[in-house]
């Protein structure tokens, strides 16, 4: 058994070895969330965050980060209250289809974790590799900048 | 910090059009908690895996799938001969000889990739363990893959058609010869815009479960049409319609490639009945989606017409051959709206253009965001420019003296009703100052160009009617479902819908939940594609809330004994018409109408199909839509002359969208399309190798806009409030990717003098165009 902490709950997981974080994410803990477009680390849908760094969970041994605080989209949000970064991707309309919104979540919340007040430069190279089909990003980096300001707001508050 | 989306927005939700309210979805998107058919799971799961060809072109002599059978874990495989050798397709109303697609083929293959059998095991490395051990055996026939060269005489012949030409479409009127013999100037240009993927971000997915008992089917899909799939479905599994059961999930991304049923979504359904109902998901690699979707079709244009001195457009004339693929899908429709977009555009009388859709042993091209309009708005819009520049006269000039107007009937009898076209050109070249920068900026290698576009709200193409059906069903406690069969496919729709049905039931937006797509509970939606679902799909939701108010009106009538017509609910009150006085509350006159002396349930219903006549194929006349949206679309570019790059320095849009349901929304309709055009212009080439398979069918070598180098974009939203939209509005999904590749083609022009023909532009046709063009200016000298 292996032991994965997840949006810093605890999981035993029987891992035979191969398995991407990916896989075990959706098909043994049920935690969907998390999608995938191409499985080959292009995309950037199947983004997490693992110790504090964006990561793509599909190119990831799930057996290599046992015991590493991985955050997934599902750990977000404090039981009904939004992350501002999701209340902000809803306010600007950043929103779509969403497939690619929960990698692109994660790939902000790194960035504005490290950095609250991002230059539209930084942000379009942190989000460079989450594909967007949809949206066409203006409306993303909008998010990604009132998140900036609302995080930045509540740690000094 | 602590206030949720709803509360925040409360006072605002009431009288939402009009407004940005956000998405009904929005919580469950931004959450990961909303489901897609990618993420639907069910205890005891099967995997399911088509068996594909490996060759372009095939004869199947033998299928012999015993050893698969045999392999521990494998719990179903079928073939042609399981199944009843129906042919499906999606232009079988207008062009029944293009039904040509079989759930699983039986006699041959027409491309690499085509679906022959599928199979179902307990997990996938057993699913594609049996996919090894299924023996075919083929006899190779040759095949080809170029569409001129498919349409000499004897080439492999991949269907029944001569010279593999599934469909030829004349569209003539007037004596364009004669006239053109009048114009002052006359040009002939060839342009090509090649195929290009969808990319759907969630790849094609379904999961299907067989009722044994009852022998009906389920089938969870990533469908933008999931009513057509049923049809589709019913009938290559000889059901009833009412025994098949398409819900649709969540959709990541559609963009036309998941309008039809696939060989996959029959697969599902007949593998789980194989497997004694044990529900069989399969999920597409991307792989997969590059090579057996669908795609957009590569087109050769060619285009020659004639103007006056003073700029009057006096004939066109023009052949179109486009790259079909191996089947038709809704190939035909596409090349019918890749010529005829042009008449909503320009008063023409002369016109006489023939499109050819030529079978190839290709991907199997369809619908892709634009339907053809793309492809022709490359060519066309270039194409204007260069007659423009021929005459010596501006390119907006131009096109101001040729553009259709309000109230017009076009050649080919579509009735433009409001048209909010020039405004449009007014508002873009006003905004980014056309007049002080087109061919004055040559210096500093900038340049503008200009590009318009119109598109239809539904098109009657796939059946003789086109109808949405809506159902507002207010609860005793005031809250309200909407239900609609239209699939919102992540552009919004359930959410603009559920706007429309408060604004007309006159409550607020934070009363209602909406259900769509689900073609046991919801009503019939012909589907989300040609930008119809927010005024047909729209218009049906008014009728439906108008139905579900009258039947709470009737009530309060009654009770104070005054006619119904006295009032209305607007604002969460029901008021006095005539004295605009406040007669009681929403909530108050619910009350009365679920209590014991009324009773009533409130159930509103409303079905629209707009008054349209369906095009006649024979001579191209018809009026398709029952409205028309417009725009005008600019672009400014900095060519690097030294490694070829083009820089966008911005885009404008500027759209007749009729009225604006939910602006945010529209706006970033506009932005998504504007981005989809500029991976169209500088990079989206999906091409094949000398056997038809893709040669970049993966996202590291087809490459899609990201977020580095995303231009400014302004979108200006033009109103011109459409008496027959719902509250006004026009659909607006599509039109603003049509002249996008023409804006920048136009405004590299006007920067470096240099003209691209050929999509994509990249940096190595540029240089070599800048190189041609320096060559010829020192042979003048």
């Amino acid at each position: 058994m292996s032991k994965l902490i997840i949006n810093k709950r605890e999981y035993n997981v029987d891992l035979k070895g191969h398995e991407t974080l990916l896989e075990v994410l959706r098909d043994n803990l049920s935690l969907t969330g998390t999608k995938t477009a191409c499985e080959e680390s292009e995309c950037g849908t199947c983004t997490v965050i693992i110790n504090g760094k964006a990561i793509l969970s599909c190119i990831t041994l799930a057996s290599a980060v046992e015991g590493e605080e991985v955050t997934t989209i599902e750990g977000l949000a404090n039981g009904d209250e939004l992350h501002p970064i999701q209340h902000t991707f809803i306010d600007c309309g950043a929103v779509q289809c969403g497939f690619c919104i929960p990698g692109m979540i994660m790939s902000s919340k790194a960035l504005l974790d490290q950095n609250p007040e991002p230059t539209q430069e930084e942000i379009e190279y942190a989000l460079d590799g989450n594909i967007c089909r949809c949206a066409g990003y203006l409306k993303i980096f909008d998010a990604v900048k009132e998140a900036g300001k609302m995080m930045k707001h509540d740690h000094h508050r | 910090m602590t206030t949720t989306v709803r509360q925040k927005f409360n006072k605002e939700y009431i009288n939402p059009v009009g407004k940005s309210m956000p998405r009904i979805d929005g919580r469950g998107i931004v959450t990961g908690q909303i489901k897609y058919a990618f993420d639907v799971n069910f205890p005891n799961m099967l995997v399911g895996k088509m068996i594909r060809s490996p060759h372009a072109h095939a004869k199947i002599i033998s299928i012999d799938t015993s050893k698969a059978e045999a392999l521990p874990g494998v719990r179903a495989v079928i073939t042609a001969k399981d199944t009843s050798n129906i042919k499906f397709g999606s232009n079988e109303y207008f062009f029944p000889h293009t039904v040509d697609q079989m759930a699983l083929e039986s006699e041959k293959v027409r491309y690499i990739g085509d679906e022959i059998g599928a199979v179902a095991a307990v997990d996938e490395e057993t699913a594609l363990k049996a996919l090894e051990l299924i023996d075919v055996q083929y006899e190779v026939l040759p095949s080809v893959v170029d569409p001129l060269e498919a349409m000499k005489p004897g080439a492999p012949s991949i269907h029944e058609s001569l010279n593999n030409i599934a469909v030829i479409l004349p569209v003539n009127f007037g004596n364009p010869e004669r006239a053109l013999k009048e114009a002052d100037y006359i040009r002939e240009d060839f342009f090509y815009a090649p195929a290009a993927h969808m990319a759907a971000l969630e790849p094609h997915v379904c999961v299907g479960q067989w009722e044994t008992f009852s022998n009906k089917v389920t089938l969870w899909a990533s469908s933008q049409a999931p009513f057509k799939c049923r049809e589709a479905l019913a009938k290559t599994l000889k059901m009833d319609l009412n025994d098949v059961r398409v819900i649709k999930m969540a959709v990541g991304g559609g963009f036309g490639g998941k309008l039809e049923m696939l060989p996959m979504d029959f697969s599902a359904c007949l593998l789980s009945k194989k497997a004694g109902g044990l529900p069989v998901k399969i999920c597409y690699s991307r792989e997969e989606e590059f090579l057996a979707s669908r795609r957009k079709h590569g087109m050769h244009y060619r285009i020659k017409s004639g103007v006056k001195k003073d700029g009057t457009l006096v004939a066109i004339t023009g052949e179109v051959i486009a790259d079909g693929g191996a089947y038709c899908s809704y190939g035909p429709t596409v090349i019918a709206a890749a010529i005829m977009r042009i008449f909503m555009l320009y008063k023409i009388q002369h016109f006489r253009v023939t499109g050819y859709r030529v079978y190839t042993n290709t991907p199997i091209s369809g619908a892709m965001r634009g339907f053809g309009g793309v492809q022709a708005g490359f060519a066309i819009e270039s194409h204007m420019d260069m007659l423009a520049e021929g005459i010596g006269m501006d390119p907006v000039e131009f096109r101001l003296k040729n553009i259709t107007t309000p109230n017009m009937v076009t050649i080919n009898k579509m009735v433009l009703t409001t048209n909010g076209l020039k405004e449009c050109i007014d508002k873009a070249i006003t905004s980014a100052q056309w007049n002080k920068k087109h061919g004055k900026q040559k210096h500093l290698s900038r340049g503008i160009g200009i590009g318009i576009a119109a598109d239809v709200m539904g098109s009657k193409m796939y059946k003789s009617h086109e109808s949405a059906g809506s159902i507002v069903k207010v609860e005793e406690d005031g809250s309200v479902y909407l239900f609609t069969g239209a699939a919102d496919t992540g552009q919004g729709s359930n959410t603009a819908l559920s706007q429309i049905a408060c604004q007309e039931l006159g409550v607020s937006y934070s009363r209602i939940k909406c259900k769509s797509g689900d073609t046991e509970i919801t009503p019939f939606d012909t589907g989300s594609f040609a930008s119809r679902v927010t005024f047909i799909s729209g218009n049906a939701t008014v009728l439906a809330a108008r139905d579900a108010k009258k039947q709470i009106l009737e009530v309060v009538a009654q009770e104070l004994k005054l006619a119904i017509d006295d009032f209305d609910i607007i604002g969460e009150e029901v008021i006095n018409k005539k004295t605009k006085a406040h007669v009681m509350t929403f909530d108050k006159a619910l009350e009365l109408a679920y209590s014991f002396n009324y009773g009533q349930q409130i159930i509103g219903r409303g079905s629209y199909n707009p008054k349209t006549t369906p095009i006649d194929f024979r001579t191209g006349e018809g009026n398709v839509s029952g409205s028309y949206g417009f725009e005008a679309q600019i672009a400014e570019v900095e060519v690097n002359k030294e490694n070829g790059e083009v820089k966008i320095l911005k885009l404008w849009d500027a759209h007749d969208i009729g009225k604006a349901i939910n602006p945010q929304s529209a706006e970033g309709q506009i932005e998504g399309s504007l981005a989809m055009g500029l991976g169209y212009t500088f990079m989206e080439n999906l091409h094949f190798d000398k056997k038809g398979r893709p040669a970049n069918g993966n996202f590291a070598n087809y490459r899609l806009p990201r977020s580095i180098g995303t231009p400014p974009m302004e979108t200006i939203m033009v109103e011109t409030n459409d008496p027959e939209g719902p509250f006004g509005a026009k659909g607006m999904g599509e039109a603003a990717l049509l002249p996008t590749a023409a804006a920048i083609a136009n405004a590299i022009y006007d920067a470096v003098g240099i003209r691209i023909k050929e999509l994509p532009i990249t940096p190595e046709k540029i240089i070599k165009a800048l190189k041609e063009k320096e060559d010829q200016e020192k042979n003048k000298i």
